[in-house]
């Protein structure tokens, strides 16, 4: 009795560890980059990525560019983002899943120039859009717009 | 999924030293200038693609502004940065947003003419139409799938979607497979075009996504098409 309440014990911790130190699904691709000149990288999980055309990007993505670079990002709801020189953002959080209404866009400006045109995310449900900046956060209701954040 | 974004703002104000001051083969990448020292946000809108100009706000804690005209732009600057998932407790240092002000057209190509230029065109669309419940293009649409095709080539296209769809006659196994072949007529077209085609994408939502809403069994042009999305 008291060795099966053990051994159900250690299943039970086993299992629990076991889904823990799973590893997440598969990142899943979120859109890619559609044009790069100069110097820009993708940092993700602790590596760096040379920023090149067709890179596909996941959820957590750090873009930055260089003092000569240029990055152009297409999300598969085709929300557009471009990237000047010396600029860099973070995909904090990226759903489309439309028919299940999962659905969010959460972006981080942290430095730069950055433009934005909204995609079907922030048509089909415009609360879902969050870019955020070191001075507030910016709620879309379906538009363009432009960020610049610079020394004081 | 919350706990692991929040964390990350968190040590938001720390991320560039843990980048950069890590570093120890010589010689050392120039330390990009710390987020803390203060900062200026401006925020503008802008007239999307079409001319249109919609709506945004920027919110703080201290409040909000609302934009709601192409070139209207607000400014906060702050001695320290705060992210949202500080609470407002952390914020008495940044001011609410000011009352918006216009913009002017060359001040807005000096600081974002690169940023505007690296933003990417919207994608290109294109509905083909069929004949009946066939694989057979229409007269017009068959005219069309040269137009599709260079416009693959000349955008430099990255990706290419092309979905076939059907009417709601027959059963929904027989539609996903003709939306297939439908799909996979379009596609032929791609083929002979110099690209890599692994880049295109052949897919089939059958009936399950009408254009013209129709009960079962009904025959409606508008529904037999393939739509051809150029990224």
């Amino acid at each position: 009795m008291r060795a099966t309440s053990v051994i159900a014990g250690l299943l039970l911790t086993l299992f629990l560890l076991g889904t823990a130190a799973a590893p997440a699904r598969a990142a899943e691709s979120v859109g890619f980059v559609r044009n790069a000149e100069g110097a820009g990288l993708v940092q993700r999980e602790g590596k760096e990525l040379a920023a090149r055309e067709g890179l596909e990007l996941v959820e957590g993505d750090v873009i930055r560019t260089g003092s000569d670079g240029r990055i152009g990002v297409l999300f598969h709801d085709d929300t557009r983002v471009g990237l000047g020189p010396s600029s860099e953002v973070r995909v904090v959080r990226y759903r489309f899943q439309p028919a299940r209404g999962d659905l969010a866009f959460v972006l981080q400006i942290a430095r730069g120039a950055v433009t934005y045109v909204s995609g079907k995310i922030a048509a089909l449900g415009p609360s879902h859009v969050r870019v955020e900046t070191p001075v507030g956060v910016v709620g879309v209701r379906g538009t363009a717009f432009a960020v610049r954040i610079g020394a004081d | 999924m919350r706990a692991p974004s929040w964390a990350w703002l968190a040590g938001f104000g720390l991320l560039p030293y843990a980048l950069y001051g890590c570093a120890s083969a010589p010689p050392p990448p120039p330390p990009p200038p710390p987020v803390s020292a203060g900062v200026v946000v401006v925020v503008v809108l802008l007239p999307d693609d079409a001319g249109q100009v919609g709506r945004i706000t920027l919110s703080n804690p201290q409040g909000t502004q609302e934009l709601s005209r192409a070139g209207e732009a607000v400014r906060v600057s702050t001695p320290e940065p705060w992210h949202s998932s500080q609470g407002a407790s952390r914020s008495r240092s940044i001011s609410a947003p000011a009352a918006p002000f216009a913009m002017d057209s060359e001040y807005i190509t000096r600081v974002f003419g690169a940023a505007l230029a690296a933003r990417p065109g919207p994608p290109a669309r294109f509905v083909l139409y069929f004949e009946g419940e066939s694989d057979r293009l229409t007269a017009e649409s068959q005219q069309r799938l040269a137009e599709v095709a260079r416009s693959v080539v000349e955008r430099r296209a990255l990706a290419v979607s092309i979905v076939g769809h059907t009417d709601t006659v027959g059963t929904r196994e027989y539609n996903f497979q003709l939306g297939l072949r439908r799909a996979r007529r379009v596609q032929e077209a791609i083929r002979a075009q110099p690209v890599d085609q692994s880049i295109v994408r052949v897919d089939s939502h059958g009936k399950d996504d009408l254009l013209v809403q129709t009960a079962d069994n009904v025959p409606e042009p508008r529904n037999r098409r393939v739509e051809v999305t150029v990224r």
